[in-house]
This record gives structure tokens, sequence and C-alpha cells, in this order.
């Protein structure tokens, strides 16, 4: 009893601390209130502990590195333990507490279920059970303080591993970009002109925010939904045809699909949604990411398949992926080189003024 | 103030560049190993130690070292003789001995782990004597490559970080106990991209070279995978460094495009240049000295058809510094390059020697030369094409004819990758050098 009660006075304050933090600005109200501060810190260690792999070799942190955004930018999609493929690229962490449901096909409903998919899964941490996870953690000496100062009298377990990762996730807070200083701060100067045009050709005629939701006193830039804007198909596609390898900047060449298999292994299908809910109709959807801090979490879709902004943009400018089946508002946009740089501009408003500052606290 | 462990190792770079004046190369054993390293090989080599990559489905699985007699006088003459199981699966990658050349370290690039086995002793039975898997701890470094015999130490080079499994790195110094000493960044300035990959030292000039490879992320990654992610193609090692030894500090950063990997000095009397080739742009490269005694990188020769990427993966220098052995992964060929000229290498002989091939290691009479199959767990080829083995040549100058081979996947092994020889204690002579 006693203990819930020091828990909830230091979730009280943690709570009174957020609601002045200018981090926050622009962003929609957290379902969860912040957590106490020794448990961030737990969460924080476990997050970043490459014991808590199988063999150890990976953290969570490994795929969602700090200084890239907490997400990866040197690679399309992350590998797990040994080397083996993942099919999906590693989104970032930076204000996933927004989101209502986890992972791009939405398999997972809360952070605390999402910590433990890459613990378990074969092909990422590839641990046997969560029991063998916290057994782990209860035999290291170095958690024992952290252990006691976030959970009194409770031992390493599902739950409480779960509950920690979840709160450090849930502490990447970052909002008060210059975008949010302009648009919900009234700062006339913090954005220019032709950022503004960007942000206007977002809202309207680009129809961007159309998925990428913008409220009136905050924007998740999501709307927390599912959508085929046809990189699933195109995805396939890319399996069957020659793959231009550039060896050094400038040097490039091409690999038949033929010689591709002769040394790689054949890719593994991805059919988003659909391997949640069961629905065809749902096949090569994937949830709509935020685009906070976008200009930091490249490359970009699902599969890491577009390397900057502006190669997103020029797909979406073509009408979105080459499928019959994708959504039907994607259509040729016809913007102007002008237009399509302020676009980008506008993006790139989108970053908060504290990610630095969390890469360096994650590596304390 | 430094540690007396860190003391005692910069007085010992001291010694060892007073050494230097007096160093001469090796004149026997392999052309690869540390000009540091004494109880070399004078003749035959008795037996080749196997590095190899346990393989899930295939024998015991694990990691180990396979010992195979390889003195053609022996009744067990190309037959696996001992075989160590060092446990689980960590990429088993690169050896090297210390200098007293008792025992071989042999390390894991994806556990960073570090085995020490006894080969002074009885080298027909390797003794596993101290594992060592500080090295991510101690310098946040991941994957130790290569392993090169210092005075009393080992000079551990890293390929990764483990931060984000990038490229970013440096070496690590250990005393020949295994007690870790000094680490080294490798150079993220002027020009350096902070990768690592092969070291090789000249005593006589205070001079040592680095090459540059790759981090985890994409040297554990499928090649198929890799090389369809431009993303991750743009992360290998495009420098080389040379360091002044004797301060462990970078001096000049060479552009080397395309990831250079082995580095090996010319070890005849006199010369003063080293060669390495280029993974990915399949070139070949000197470093020398120009005529302002400044040393310098430059291309100087071609290996098969860059645009095949055939993936120059080991080299092997003659004694003599006139020839050069050159093994391709991608179409399993064997390649001779004269180096009479080394600014202008000609290839003279090549040879199809497996459907895949890694290392290649010759004895110091380059009467025989060593081949294996495994280059990395996730890129070697797959289905028909995924050969595992050791294949033994003899060489006459002319033609590479088989004397034996062992097949590993058969031999229920796992997959080859780098080799060791050694000799039976009284075949070894610590004054082989002088000779």
């Amino acid at each position: 009893m006693r203990s819930a009660r020091l828990g909830l006075a230091l979730l009280v304050a943690a709570t009174t601390a957020q609601a002045a933090d200018p981090a926050t600005l622009g962003l929609p109200a957290l379902a969860a209130p912040a957590a106490a501060p020794a448990l961030v810190e737990l969460g924080r260690k476990l997050f970043f502990d490459r014991r808590l792999s199988a063999n150890g070799t990976m953290s969570c942190g490994m795929c969602h590195v700090p200084e890239q955004g907490f997400a990866s930018n040197e690679l399309r999609t992350p590998l797990g333990v040994e080397g083996r493929s993942l099919r999906r690229n590693a989104p970032t962490l930076l204000n996933v507490a927004i989101y209502t449901s986890l992972f791009l096909d939405g398999r997972a409903a809360s952070l605390e279920a999402q910590a433990w998919d890459p613990l378990l899964a074969g092909n990422e941490m590839a641990n046997p059970s969560a029991e063998a996870v916290a057994t782990r953690v209860a035999s290291l000496p170095d958690y024992r303080a952290p252990f006691a100062a976030a959970f009194p009298g409770a031992a390493p377990d599902r739950a409480t591993i779960g509950a920690a990762i979840a709160a450090y996730e849930r502490s990447l807070v970052a909002g008060g970009s210059r975008f949010d200083r302009w648009w919900f701060g009234g700062e006339a100067g913090a954005t220019t002109a032709e950022e503004r045009e960007g942000f206007a050709l977002f809202r309207f005629r680009a129809g961007c925010a159309q998925c990428h939701s913008i409220g009136e006193r905050d924007a998740a830039f999501t709307d927390q939904r599912f959508h085929n804007i046809g990189t699933g198909r195109a995805r396939v596609a890319a399996h069957a045809a020659p793959v231009r390898v550039e060896l050094v900047p400038g040097l490039a060449t091409n690999v038949s699909q033929a010689a591709l298999a002769s040394f790689g292994e054949a890719p593994a299908t991805d059919d988003g949604r659909m391997e949640v809910t069961g629905d065809t109709a749902d096949r090569w959807k994937y949830r709509t990411p935020s685009l906070r801090n976008v200009a930091l979490t490249g490359p970009y879709m699902h599969d890491g398949s577009l390397a900057t902004l502006e190669a997103v943009v020029e797909f979406y400018d073509r009408g979105g992926g080459d499928d019959p089946g994708k959504a039907e508002w994607l259509f040729p946009l016809g913007l102007t080189p002008a237009e399509k740089a302020s676009l980008v501009a506008f993006l790139k408003t989108l970053t908060g003024p504290n990610v630095e500052a969390l890469a360096r606290d994650a590596r304390r | 103030m430094s540690s007396p462990v860190l003391r005692s190792f910069r007085l010992s770079l001291v010694g060892l560049a007073a050494a230097a004046v007096i160093a001469a190369p090796a004149r026997a054993d392999e052309t690869c190993n540390s000009p540091y390293m004494t109880g070399l090989i004078k003749g035959q080599e008795d037996f080749v130690h196997v590095w190899t990559l346990g393989v899930k489905g295939l024998g015991d699985e694990s990691d180990k070292l396979v010992t195979i007699d390889a003195n053609p006088g022996s009744k067990t003459y190309g037959k696996v003789v001992h075989s160590l199981s060092v446990g689980g699966r960590g990429e088993v990658h690169h050896m090297g001995f210390t200098d007293d050349r008792k025992q071989l370290w042999a390390g894991r690039l994806d556990d960073s782990k570090i085995f020490v086995f006894d080969v002074g002793r009885d080298p027909s039975k390797p003794k596993l004597v101290r594992t060592i898997d500080s090295m991510p701890a101690k310098t946040g470094y991941v994957g130790p490559h290569t392993f090169y015999a210092m005075p009393g130490r080992m000079l551990v080079q890293g390929l990764s970080n483990t931060k984000d499994h990038g490229g970013r790195t440096g070496m690590a110094v250990y005393s020949n106990k295994g007690d870790f000493v000094a680490k080294y960044d490798m150079p993220t300035t002027n020009g350096g991209d902070g990768y690592g990959y092969d070291i090789a030292i000249n005593p006589a000039k205070n001079l040592m070279l680095t090459s540059s490879f790759t981090g985890w992320n994409n040297y554990m990654m499928d090649l198929g995978k890799l090389v369809a992610d431009p993303e991750a193609m743009k992360r290998f090692g495009n420098t080389m460094v040379a360091w002044d030894l004797k301060a462990m500090k970078p001096r000049k950063v060479f552009a080397v495009p395309g990831a250079p990997l082995e580095i090996r000095w010319s070890l005849k009397p006199g010369d003063n240049w080293a060669i390495t080739a280029s993974a990915l742009t399949s070139k070949l490269w000197l470093v020398k000295q120009d005529a302002n005694k400044a040393w310098q990188a430059k291309e100087v020769g071609t290996i098969g058809d860059p645009s095949k990427i055939p993936l120059p993966v080991d080299i092997s220098i003659t004694a003599d510094g006139k020839g050069l052995w050159v093994n391709t992964f991608m179409d399993g060929t064997t390649r001779y390059f004269d180096l009479s000229n080394p600014e202008a290498p000609k290839q003279t002989y090549s040879k199809v020697t497996g459907k895949q091939v890694n290392m290649v290691s010759q004895s110091w009479d380059g009467k025989r030369v060593y081949i294996t199959s495994s280059l990395l767990a996730n890129w070697d080829k797959k289905g028909a094409d995924d050969e595992q083995f050791l294949r033994a040549f003899a060489w006459d100058g002319k033609e590479l004819k088989p004397l034996f081979e062992v097949d590993f996947t058969k031999e229920k092994l796992g997959r080859a990758h780098h080799m060791k020889f050694t000799a039976k204690p009284k075949r070894q002579s610590a004054l082989a050098a002088l000779e």
C-alpha cells in the first residue's frame, strides 16, 4: 500500500512537470500520464541492454537508434539476432505514445504488449520466453537497485519489464517544433513563407492531411488508420526486376534476380494489416505514420523503399504506387518543382527541438 | 593519469620503435603474419587449423577449430585430426598468433567473443585456454576481426560498435594473458570514416596501415538483401589509414573506395610498399612513399570484371614480393598476379577453385596454396553453390594441382573460414628469421 502511494506521488509530480514542457506543444494529450522517473529510468536501461537478447547482441536500441531519430537511418529494414532479416522499416519511437495501436499492422494494443514482441520474435531478439528474460534480468546485480526503485517489492516479470520499457518509450516526447510554435503557438516568425506554402499544399491541394491529421488544438499527423498506398504491391514487383547496386558513389551495376537468388534468401511476403484481420481487403494496408520529426527518420515507407523526403513527395505526386487496389483518393497531383520543394520544406519544420537532448539522455 | 597497464603498453611501444631499427621481416612461415612473431615454421607445415562456423542442422551445430594434417609424410595427411567445438554460433571469422606463437586467438564477429587456443604444446590438439568476452563492454567495439601480434600484446581490430551496429569502430589492445590494456578509435576526422578491417605493420618505418570494411548491420545481413538496400550499400569503408605506430595516432587517411580489405607488406628486404584489394570495386591498391617520401595510396590494377562484382575477398603475397594470390568469392576463382612491378600488377593465371572461395594462404616457399570457401554465414551462396571445403593445391609456378580436400559439409563440420598453419614443436625455430 505504501509503495502504491509512493508510486502515485511520483506519477503526479512527473505529470505536473510535463504540463509545462514546451516539448509537448502541438501534441495531442496522451492517454497515459507520464510515468515516475524511476520507472522511466529502468525502462531506459532495459531498452538499451543487449543482454536482453538471446545471444547478447541486440537491444531495442540497436534498431531504434537515438542518434538516428530513434529509427534506423542506415538500413531499409533492420535485422535481428544472427542477422536474421526483418520485413519492415524500423519506425521512430519519438512520440510513439500518440498511437492507438502499435506496429505498422496495428497488431498490438499497448506499448506494454508491443515491447514483448521483439523480445520474443525469433528473427529479432529471439528469447525463448518472457520468463527466460525475467530470470536473466533478475540474475543481473546491476538491476537490483533500479528495479527496487521502480517496483518496490516486485520482481522482474512480463508485467514489470513491459511496463518499464513502455514508460521509457512514452517519455520520448518531441513536439514543440517550429511548425507547432507557428501554428499552435502563434509565433509568426517561426516558419518561412515557403514552409507555410508547403503547409497549405499539405492541407488542401496535395491532400496529405487527409491521413496525416491536424486538429484544431493539436496535430498527431496520423489518422491512426490503415491504408494501401501502393507500396505493398510495388515491393512484390521489385522482387521480379533486376536490382541496381551502387557499389560506391558513382559506380553502379545491375544484378539479375537469378543472380540475386544464388546468394540471397527469398524475400518474405508482407500482407500488412491483412495479417492481423485476415480480411483480404486489408492486404498491403499499413497504419499511417505520424510525420512528426520525419526529417530525422528516413528511409521512408513500410519497407524503407524511399530514401528521402523528396522521393516521398515524388511518390505521392505520381499518385502513389502502381496498384489498382490502392486508396481511391490517391491520384497524380501535378505539383511544380517549387511546390514539391515547399512541401519538403514544410515537412522539415516538424522536428522537435529536444530530439538531440533525448538522444543524449538515452546514452547516459 | 594512466593505468599501470596502459603505461606498460606505452613503454612497450617505445621498445617496439627502438626494435624497429633492427627488425626484419620474417623469413619463414605464412606471409601474412605479424613481423613480431617468433617460432616460425621453416619448411613444411604440419597442420592447417580452420576456424569454422557452426551450421544449424549440421553436426553439433557449433563453431569449432578444425585441425587438418597437412604433412604429406603423415599417415593422416589430408584428414581432420582434431575438432574443438567452442559452443554456439557467433560468426566465426579470423585468427592470429601471439608473438611467441604459442597461442592462437580467434574471434567471432557477432557475439564478439575471443577464444584463445594453446597451439604451442601440441598443435595437433589445440586446447581452449581462455574465452574473452569483454571487448564490447570495455571498448564499445563489436566484431573482433584482425588479431595482430605485438610484443607481449595482441592488437585486435573491431568492425562495429555497440551503439548502432554501424561501421564506426576501433582497435583494442590486450595483453597476451587476455587483460584489456587500451583502445584506439578509428579516425573520423581529416577524411577518416571510422571503419576498420585489417592491420599491417612495417616496423622499420614506424608505420601501421589499417583498412576498412563495414559494420555489423551489413556483415550480418543476408547478402541478397544487402545489395538491394541502397542505404546499407552506402555504409562501407572507403579509406585506409597510415598510423604513427609508436604514438598509435593516425598520420594520414587515404581515399581507397570500395572496402579495402587485407593488407600485405612486401616481405622482400628493402621493399617498403604494401598492397590491398578493394572488395566492392575489384581494384588493387598500392601504398608506398612518393618521391617526396610522403605515403600515398594509388590504384594499380583491376581484378576481373568489376561490373560483375567478383568480390575479391582475400589476398596472399609471395615471400619475395613478386606475386599475389587473389580469391574472388562470386566467381569462385583463384587468380595469380605478377607483382614484379607493383605499380602495374598483371594477372598471369586463374583457376576456378570452387563455387565460392574466400581465404587463400600459401606456404612460405610458395609451393602450397590452401583455399577455403566461407565468407560470412549470411553472405555464402545458397543451395548447391554453398560448397564448404578446404582445398590444398601444389603450385609449380604454372598450375595449381590438387593435393587434398576436406569437405566440411560431408564431415559435418560447418563453414570453413580462416586458416592458420602450425608445425610440431621440433619443426619450428625461433631463429628462422635469421636464416
